[in-house]
């Protein structure tokens, strides 16, 4: 119990590993706040630098960055009417107008708030539920960690692409690009056409920085003139009426943020979407209509989306499947640590675990500080042109690329994923599903083998697997609702049950 | 839930580009092991490029047919209707060049070339702000990236050992 104690607050009395988790809040603020500039892109980006640093040291940086990250997207959202990062689309609804009203501060204040209380709730969780799930997570077969990957895919492909066969193309690009180079188990060329290069695989830094940040430079291309806008901002430390009145709904909302964030696959941005439509519904009579700067539609994502960094922790930690991109980014970071996300990492390494815990508490009294304080020299920064700004990204995305491990191909390769990635975001295609591919396709491709191997090739004893056990059975038949629901056959089925058909009526 | 909606320009193209590298894709992996069992190491890159191919059939269906299902998530916070500008292209040249040279040349002279031409084409102010801009960007990211990160940099071979 000391020792959990011990790593708990590790960060924060150690001035070091406070210092770099205020840092890191601080900088995530602004990264997330400046459109263009994603916490994905930082994390990956980060990564590459503090790949030499001790573990404790650049995962205190990545909590920072990552806290702070998710939060600064309301900044910009509510002062600018641009969303620094798709988990504050809901928030600019309601942010932006009340800070045409004149109430900026307030509305900066009230989400700073909320997003502190429902990243509070977050950390809880992942302290709460992750050595439970851990612990029986141990019982996953080889197949369920299949099914879990492709659930994970699955999930983030179809709920946050503009249509589903685009999210299961990402994906399985993904995938295919984490096959190649030689295999692990038997030692043969994966589309290596022959090249020593190609044999060593892609490097999975290059794909993410190209993806997130090269792609993302050349998007904000086309948004090189769009105007600042200033705002009047005065009061900041929100009503204490107003904290206490929204309690109940910042509590309903970082729960559904928390959940959100522990499935597989989904991350803020949804959870975000799903608590302001919560809000929409449970408000009965809103002060200001929702849409004109509604307090309740204010908080309801910001709580949720704070929420969900401790909530997509979990399965990161416990089973080694991200909840969402930036989790598959810092699930890179682990590998390259030479850690393990996974069941056994509670049990291996438990003192890092509950410093990552302590860190990202401490990372949120930071986001607490830091959010109130300072946004006049914010409003400035913001302002930055994006002239300046992308050709820095592309350097920064260079430097990166190289640092890992010192090979200038590989920033070809983040060219190529760049473009890549640029046609694919014009064209409605979402890359958060790839870099999920890219970091779950060898597990997933390891684990089929097994169980392969293990129903000694037979299809019948192979597919009976994954029904006769049952937490096979759960993750099958939630794979396969996941999979129905999405094609053209759920419209057909639905009319079988009545329960649907009713919703259906209903709409 | 199904809409009418717009055609990007060049969306079937690159979703025909898609098909085709992914039906390349498929036929590389299906020589890695062919169908010679069912754990061997070219199964499961077979099952993605499938996977692929599968999708990319849909994606150009909807496109041809229309039917795209429109979601209530905002999707691109910049919706718009320009693909490939010139600026885009510029841009791609430049970062093009800027690796292409950055062996030769070295991390710090070419970096340098890059930003100041980005800068000055992108920004379109006076010449010396933009000399001034990237020699103060410059020293940034060397203080914050050799100095801080303790990062290597890329050294070029033309002017062997200095930059």
């Amino acid at each position: 119990m000391m020792e959990v104690f011990g790593n708990l607050s590790l960060s924060w009395f150690d001035p070091w590993l406070m210092f770099l988790t205020a840092m890191g809040t601080f900088a995530g603020i602004y990264v997330g706040a400046i459109p263009g500039l994603s916490v994905t892109m930082a994390t990956s980006i980060l990564i590459s630098f503090t790949f030499k640093w001790p573990v404790n040291d650049a995962l205190a940086l990545i909590a920072g960055v990552f806290i702070g990250g998710v939060y600064g997207g309301s900044r910009t959202a509510i002062l600018l009417n641009i969303p620094g990062a798709p988990s504050a689309i809901a928030t600019a609804i309601e942010g932006y107008p009340m800070a045409k009203r004149g109430e900026a501060g307030e509305a900066i204040g009230l989400t700073t708030v909320m997003s502190v209380f429902g990243g509070f709730v977050g950390i809880l969780a992942l302290a709460l539920f992750a050595p439970v799930i851990s612990s029986f997570a141990l019982q996953f077969n080889s197949r369920d960690y299949l099914l879990l990957g492709l659930i994970g895919i699955l999930l983030v492909g179809s709920l946050s692409g503009e249509s589903f066969s685009k999210g299961v193309f990402a994906g399985a690009l993904g995938v295919l690009i984490g096959m190649v180079g030689l295999d692990p188990m038997t030692a043969e060329g994966r589309f290596t056409f022959g090249s020593i290069q190609m044999m060593g695989g892609i490097p999975y830094v290059a794909a993410m920085i190209g993806f997130f940040g090269v792609a993302e430079a050349f998007v904000q291309i086309h948004n090189l003139d769009l105007p600042a806008v200033k705002q009047k901002i005065d009061r900041i430390i929100p009503k204490f009426s107003d904290v206490k009145k929204y309690f109940g709904l910042a509590m309903r909302t970082s729960g559904i943020g928390t959940i959100i964030g522990a499935l597989p696959g989904t991350g803020g941005d949804i959870a975000a979407l799903l608590a302001y439509d919560h809000a929409k519904r449970s408000t009965k009579n809103p002060e200001v209509p929702f849409g004109e700067g509604a307090k309740e539609g204010l908080i309801a994502p910001e709580a949720a989306n704070n929420a969900a960094v401790g909530g997509s922790f979990i399965p990161m930690l416990t089973l080694g499947i991200p909840g969402d991109a930036v989790t598959a980014v810092i699930i890179g970071a682990l590998f390259i640590h030479g850690l393990k996300p996974g069941p056994l990492l509670l049990i291996d390494t438990p003192h890092l675990f509950w410093f990552l815990v302590g860190n990202l508490a401490l990372a949120n009294i930071f986001l607490l500080i830091f959010g109130l304080t300072g946004i006049r020299v914010f409003t400035k920064i913001v302002e930055c042109p994006k002239a300046i700004l992308i050709p820095l990204i592309i350097i920064f995305s260079a430097v990166g690329t190289y640092a890992i491990e010192n090979n200038p191909t590989h920033i070809s390769w983040m060219l190529v994923f760049g473009v890549v990635g640029y046609f694919m975001k014009t064209y409605g295609f979402q890359v958060g599903p790839v870099i999920l591919g890219v970091i779950l396709g060898p597990m997933m491709d390891a684990n089929y083998r097994r169980a392969m191997i293990g129903a000694r090739g037979d299809v019948g004893t192979f597919l009976w697997d994954f029904v006769s056990n049952p937490i096979s059975l759960v993750l099958s038949v939630s794979f396969l609702f996941l999979l129905i629901s999405q094609t053209p056959l759920w419209p057909k089925i639905t009319p079988y049950f009545p329960s649907f058909k009713k919703k259906q009526a209903d709409k | 839930m199904s809409v009418q909606r717009e055609r990007r320009p060049g969306e079937l193209a690159f979703a025909l580009i898609l098909l085709i590298f992914s039906i390349v894709a498929l036929w590389q992996a299906y020589g890695i092991s062919g169908f010679k069992g069912l754990s061997t190491a070219g199964v499961f890159p077979m099952l993605a490029a499938a996977a692929m191919v599968l999708s990319g059939l849909f994606i150009i269906k909807d496109i041809l047919f229309g039917r795209s299902s429109e979601r209530k998530i905002p999707q691109s916070l910049e919706v718009d209707h320009k693909v490939l500008t010139v600026r885009l292209v510029t841009m791609i040249a430049l970062v093009i060049l800027y690796i292409a040279t950055m062996p030769y040349l070295g991390f710090m002279v070419a970096s340098a070339g890059f930003l100041f031409l980005s800068f000055a084409y992108l920004w379109r102010k006076n010449i010396l702000i933009s000399i001034a801009l990237t020699g103060l960007t410059l020293s940034l990211i060397y203080g914050l990236f050799r100095i801080l990160f303790q990062v290597v940099l890329p050294k070029g071979s033309l002017i062997q050992g200095l930059f």
